[in-house]
């Protein structure tokens, strides 16, 4: 276990020291969220649900930029044959890529909530969405960093990572949509079954992407 | 390195399973077109229910035989699963594509639109992405072992989610609820609609099966070729392996004409 | 009713001739085969 943490460090160290993504996934969510306010009326009526989708949207596809850089960036490195030369199963890679990708999109995240609220005066500050927004971050850290590591080899990776990881991810985009949707519209307590099938869908996909690494790093 | 043919059946029995198919689909045609009564309220549209219904049963089947393959094959490396597994694939993309068009047929004479965004053809819409995704994983990943790797991550992973996607969906939609769609009768289905569908489900089924025999016994037979050239490339074969490995590729490829 | 059955045919032709061009695909690929086949014997004659 503490061969996790020392791998998550790495990253945390490798992206603070060179600030290889995490600054463009957070520019890239707010110009996104920006963008809303053009492409969708959220000013009058009903704000709620494309505020939602339009929050997600952002977080999706910051999300997506930060995945696909992570594994490119080691790939062209070399720092991947390193790693895999280490005396560590493919598991525990999985486990430290997985969580450092889980608190790069969180913090994007924990940025992007108070700029949201603030253009737009929706909700976005209330606990429950803190806590649906790291659900959803978890389950798409999970398929991302698997399907990263699948797309990293492949010479049309920033288009394959999207098409292979969007069409899986949908009930994490359904749900994370409609709860936040709902406690925008100060419904929180329904918000909860959609809770529960993001975190049944987390369980499944993190526990199905640790197992199924090993096929990914075989070299 | 010389690997029997996989599927393991007699060619006289693949040949019977060929004509087994062509004889029950023809009577389901039949059936669909002739016997079958006309839908009061969808008129003669409905029929397309007798194709529509069973390719999508193939299309979710294929799915598992997929993820029966990838599973074998993550565990057991084993060539024979990975062969099952691509062969199904294509077989699934095949009849997905066909769920899709014949739902759009039969739903804009009835309801007037092309498309529906319920449950069960919302997903069988991913599904299909998902298939398109296995092939790119395949051709995108540079070598034939790593790609059959990847494809196993991604048959194993879609097959699991396909049920969650189709719920997600479900839960989503029953917030907002839409005419039901794309049904017939229901449990009130009259006999003989019934069985012509049973027919129809056969008959494609058995067809499944026959492609799928067949499509495995290609890709052995291309594996094994591929395998010779390499060998060839590598160092100079001798005329005993390259002739037996022709004899038995002979064999299967004749095997696999039959249609 | 009778524009319903348009939609009938169609969808029945294009699951036949959807199943055909398959089954011409798979053909194609026993082809391939043999001709390379036909490759590995000829390649054995030339080196005897």
């Amino acid at each position: 276990m503490r061969k996790v943490w020392s791998l998550v460090w790495k990253d945390l160290l490798v992206e603070f020291r060179g600030r290889e993504f995490l600054g463009a996934m957070v520019v890239f969510a707010l110009i996104t969220i920006v963008t809303l306010n053009f492409a969708f009326d959220l000013i009058r009526g009903d704000r709620e649900a494309p505020g939602a989708g339009g929050l997600w949207i952002a977080f999706l596809f910051a999300g997506m930029l930060g995945l696909g850089r992570s594994l490119a960036v080691e790939r062209d490195r070399g720092t991947l044959e390193g790693l895999t030369l280490c005396p560590v199963d493919a598991g525990t890679i999985f486990l430290g890529k997985f969580i450092s990708n889980v608190l790069f999109i969180v913090i994007v995240q924990a940025v992007s909530l108070p700029v949201f609220y603030a253009l737009y005066n929706l909700p976005s500050l209330r606990p429950m969405v803190f806590l649906i927004a790291l659900v959803g971050a978890v389950g798409f850290a999970g398929l991302g960093t698997l399907f990263s590591a699948v797309a990293a080899s492949s010479r049309a990776r920033e288009i394959l990572m999207p098409l292979l990881l969007f069409p899986l991810a949908i009930p994490l985009v359904i749900g994370t949509v409609r709860a936040t949707t709902l406690i925008f519209q100060g419904e929180s307590g329904d918000a909860w079954p959609w809770f529960n099938l993001l975190a049944a869908f987390d369980v499944i996909f993190v526990t199905l992407s640790y197992v199924v690494f090993d096929l990914v790093l075989e070299e | 390195m010389m690997q029997r043919n996989p599927a393991g059946r007699s060619d006289t029995l693949v040949q019977g399973l060929g004509l087994l198919t062509v004889a029950v689909l023809t009577l389901g045609i039949f059936m669909a077109f002739v016997y079958a009564p006309t839908d009061r309220d969808q008129g003669d549209a409905q029929r397309i229910f007798y194709i529509h219904v069973p390719m999508a049963w193939l299309a979710y089947l294929a799915m598992g035989v997929v993820l029966v393959g990838s599973v074998g094959y993550m565990w057991k490396r084993s060539e024979r699963m990975d062969r099952l597994a691509r062969s199904s694939a294509e077989l699934g993309f095949l009849f997905t594509t066909l769920v899709l068009i014949t739902g759009s047929l039969w739903g804009r004479p009835i309801w007037n639109t092309w498309w529906q965004w319920e449950a069960r053809l919302t997903t069988t819409l991913v599904l299909w992405f998902i298939f398109i995704g296995y092939f790119m994983v395949r051709a995108y990943a540079g070598d034939r072992e790593r790609g059959a790797r990847y494809a196993a991550v991604l048959g194993i992973i879609g097959a699991i989610d396909v049920p969650i996607i189709h719920q997600s969906v479900k839960w989503w939609r029953t917030l907002h609820p839409e005419p039901i769609v794309l049904d017939t009768g229901g449990p009130n289905l009259p006999d003989s609609m019934l069985a012509t569908l049973v027919v129809c489900f056969i008959g494609f089924t058995l067809l499944y099966a026959y492609l799928l025999v067949q499509k495995t016994r290609v890709e052995w037979a291309r594996d094994m070729l591929a395998e010779r050239e390499l060998t060839a490339l590598l160092s100079p074969a001798t005329d005993a392996t390259d002739r037996r490995v022709a004899g038995s590729v002979t064999h299967e490829v004749s095997g696999a004409a039959e249609d | 009713m009778d524009d319903n059955l348009g939609y009938l045919f169609a969808a029945f032709a294009v699951t036949w001739l959807a199943i055909a061009g398959y089954l011409l695909y798979v053909g194609q690929q026993v082809k391939t085969l043999r001709d390379e086949v036909r490759m590995l014997e000829d390649g054995d004659d030339a080196v005897r």
